[in-house]
């Protein structure tokens, strides 16, 4: 049993998850470490020093005389909370939509009064003109409901296209690289951290659908789903329940991939000063200064360093989904 | 056959159009910013009179500089004005700033250009004279080297583990880090100077003879298609070797084995056009992505192609000039599709009868 316990956890899986656990470690810490410098206030005295000259600034300057150290811890924070949650929101919505395009495909109906009910709320939030039709709407609706109640009869149905407006919608965002897409856009808005974190996560979510569909197509036809439903469960249980967490094991090992894009989108954003604001710290911006200094190979090498590690960590993590076993 | 290419064209177009009215309409909701950014600085301006800018006159300019953008018009076909008590939809009709650009789009004119009024479509091909070159040479020698790899990989020499897995990890690697890599070893003064760094423009210019003008441009480029190969190569390469390797488990693959071939032959002759089909779907996807490299090439080499403006107009909120680069974007996802189902056509003879 050791024998097997150590050679399901050879020594690159072990180095990744340490060097993982250090970079979650310095982002959770960023705050509390006694760091000598802060990344936003600038040391104009020592300007573009290499590690371990100037007083203090142990790891040297960037042109702008920030400390690189602590760019460094503070890049790790913004990395760690702005991939994590938007490859955790991106797989969430993506394991949500694909799952139910798979799972209903174009077939799922809704009843004719919920449909009624939905396009008089609808008028309403939107406050169209003629405040009466969404009125009409409601009552049409239960109209209906109520002459079905009266003879005893289900409920006529309505088809909804789940499939064609899930993979329509992810095609579509799918037509352009996302690079191009998110600068466009982000130019456009100027955004807040909060902002990136929706446009990456709205702009990563179709890969993990797709995922999610493929295998929902193959769960769906399992034994097991076809029990539930002959045991007379309800479909959304069903599907919510039994079909979905199994149809969702894919994105365990898309997870690690998925963060490592999403790094390297974050930081080839802020290469490219665009997106998060200048003051945020950021590996992709410290690297950007390397080119008003192109002698100052610690500008360099230190946050590619630590951008190339975490991502092949995160390359190493997702070749090995099951640690458990 | 045809119309399944020309029902797939249309729902790319369709995209593109939704994904360019998009970015129209979020970038134009607020023209703020960008009407600031085009106002000219206190600094800026030519000291008229001594007189100086009041706050009243600065605000006169910005309205002036909103109204040359267009945003005295309405943005959309139907809009909600704010001041109205109950918040009712107004029908704006055809004066509006979306129906205008659509108009224009139409007739092939993209707008001008906030940032230097100059027509967007003459600034898009002027940087596409560059981008062109370098990324069809990028795409053309990155599918070369697939090839030639993958062949040598399926073949299963001793050096196949660790060059996939290097593959692999290049893979993952931002471009922007692939390109300052080779921008500081190769270009640097202090390291080796072989290429120079930037400054593409003005040796161009430069009256010299036609020997001395094709080396420069290839010293100048020769940087920047390495790191878009770089960068493209792994994908191609591991999807490539994977199919051969799967095409070389099969029947035909043994049969032709116990005739006698050499595996090189086996892998030329039988399994490689099998092999080939799913990297040609990957070329369609290649193309824009290559366009999207080109994003952070040129601003790593500092060329001033299709990239680079995106790029700056990205930071100066030129808007007609990103929705043009979306738009161009989408036109070349477009022709590789096209591309992409004529090389089909090429390399199965069953897609060819059944058409």
């Amino acid at each position: 049993m050791a024998r097997l316990g150590s050679a399901s956890h050879p020594w690159p899986h072990r180095a990744a998850c340490g060097w993982l656990a250090l970079v979650a470690l310095a982002a959770l810490l960023a705050g509390v470490l006694p760091l000598p410098y802060l990344p936003g206030v600038p040391d104009l005295a020592h300007v573009a020093q290499p590690p371990g000259t100037a007083s203090g600034h142990w790891l040297g300057t960037d042109p702008q005389g920030r400390d690189v150290l602590s760019v460094l811890v503070f890049g790790a924070r913004t990395a760690v909370l702005l991939t994590l949650p938007a490859a955790v929101l991106s797989a969430l919505l993506g394991a949500l939509a694909g799952g139910a395009a798979g799972f209903w495909g174009n077939k799922a109906r809704l009843p004719v009064p919920y449909w009624l009910l939905a396009a008089s709320g609808a008028w309403w939030a939107l406050r169209l003109p003629m405040p009466g039709v969404a009125l009409a709407l409601a009552a049409g609706g239960l109209g209906v409901a109520a002459l079905a109640r009266l003879q005893q009869r289900a409920f006529p149905t309505w088809p909804v296209p789940i499939n064609a407006v899930v993979m329509g919608t992810a095609t579509t965002l799918d037509t352009i690289p996302r690079l191009i897409l998110v600068v466009a856009v982000a130019a456009g808005a100027g955004l807040s951290s909060g902002a990136l974190l929706g446009l990456l996560t709205l702009t990563a979510w179709p890969h993990p659908a797709r995922l999610v569909r493929a295998q929902m197509l193959r769960t769906r036809e399992l034994p097991f789903v076809e029990a539930a439903h002959a045991a007379g469960l309800p479909a959304f249980r069903v599907w919510f329940r039994h079909a979905l967490p199994h149809a969702s094991q894919p994105l365990r090992t898309a997870m690690p991939l998925s963060v490592a894009g999403l790094l390297g989108l974050e930081s080839t954003l802020s290469f490219l000063g665009v997106g998060l604001s200048p003051e945020v710290a950021s590996w992709g911006r410290l690297l950007g200064t390397v080119r008003e200094e192109p002698t100052a190979w610690w500008l360099f090498f230190l946050p590619g360093i630590c951008l190339t590690f975490t991502i092949i960590s995160l390359i190493q993590l997702s070749r090995r989904p099951s640690v458990s076993a | 056959m045809s119309w399944l290419v020309l029902w797939r064209l249309a729902r790319t177009g369709l995209a593109v159009w939704a994904l360019a009215s998009g970015v129209f309409l979020l970038s134009h909701h607020d023209l703020g910013v960008a009407a600031r950014l085009a106002a000219p600085d206190a600094a800026d301006l030519p000291l008229s009179g001594g007189a100086p800018t009041t706050a009243a006159q600065q605000q006169a300019t910005i309205l002036a500089i909103r109204q040359r953008l267009g945003a005295g018009l309405p943005l959309f076909y139907v809009s909600r004005p704010p001041a109205a008590h109950p918040r009712q939809w107004h029908w704006n009709g055809r004066r509006n700033q979306y129906h205008r650009w659509a108009t224009a789009l139409l007739h092939g004119n993209l707008g001008t250009s906030f940032r230097t009024g100059r027509a967007v479509t003459a600034q898009l091909g002027q940087a596409l004279a560059l981008t062109l070159p370098l990324t069809g040479t990028a795409a053309v020698l990155a599918v070369l080297a697939a090839i030639f790899l993958a062949r040598r990989l399926a073949a299963g020499p001793w050096w196949q583990r660790p060059v996939r897995a290097a593959l692999a990890a290049l893979h993952a690697l931002p471009l922007f880090l692939v390109a300052l890599v080779l921008l500081l070893l190769l270009a640097n003064p202090e390291a080796l100077d072989w290429f120079p760094a930037y400054g593409f423009d003005q040796a161009l210019e430069a009256d010299s003879g036609f020997w001395t003008r094709v080396t420069t441009y290839a010293l100048h480029l020769a940087l920047p298609v390495t790191a878009l190969v770089i960068t493209a190569l792994p994908e191609l390469t591991l999807q490539l070797d994977a199919a051969l390797r799967h095409e070389l488990r099969t029947d035909y693959a043994t049969t032709a084995r116990a005739k006698g071939l050499a595996e090189k032959a086996v892998i030329r002759h039988h399994a490689f056009r099998n092999a080939l089909l799913p990297t040609l779907t990957q070329v369609a996807e290649l193309l824009p992505a290559l366009v999207a490299g080109a994003v952070v090439v040129e601003v790593v080499f500092a060329l001033p192609g299709m990239g680079s403006l995106l790029a700056t107009a990205a930071a100066a909120r030129d808007y007609p000039v990103l929705v043009g680069g979306v738009l161009l974007t989408g036109t070349a996802r477009l022709l590789a599709l096209l591309l992409a189902d004529l090389l089909y056509f090429w390399a199965d003879p069953r897609i060819r009868w059944h058409a």
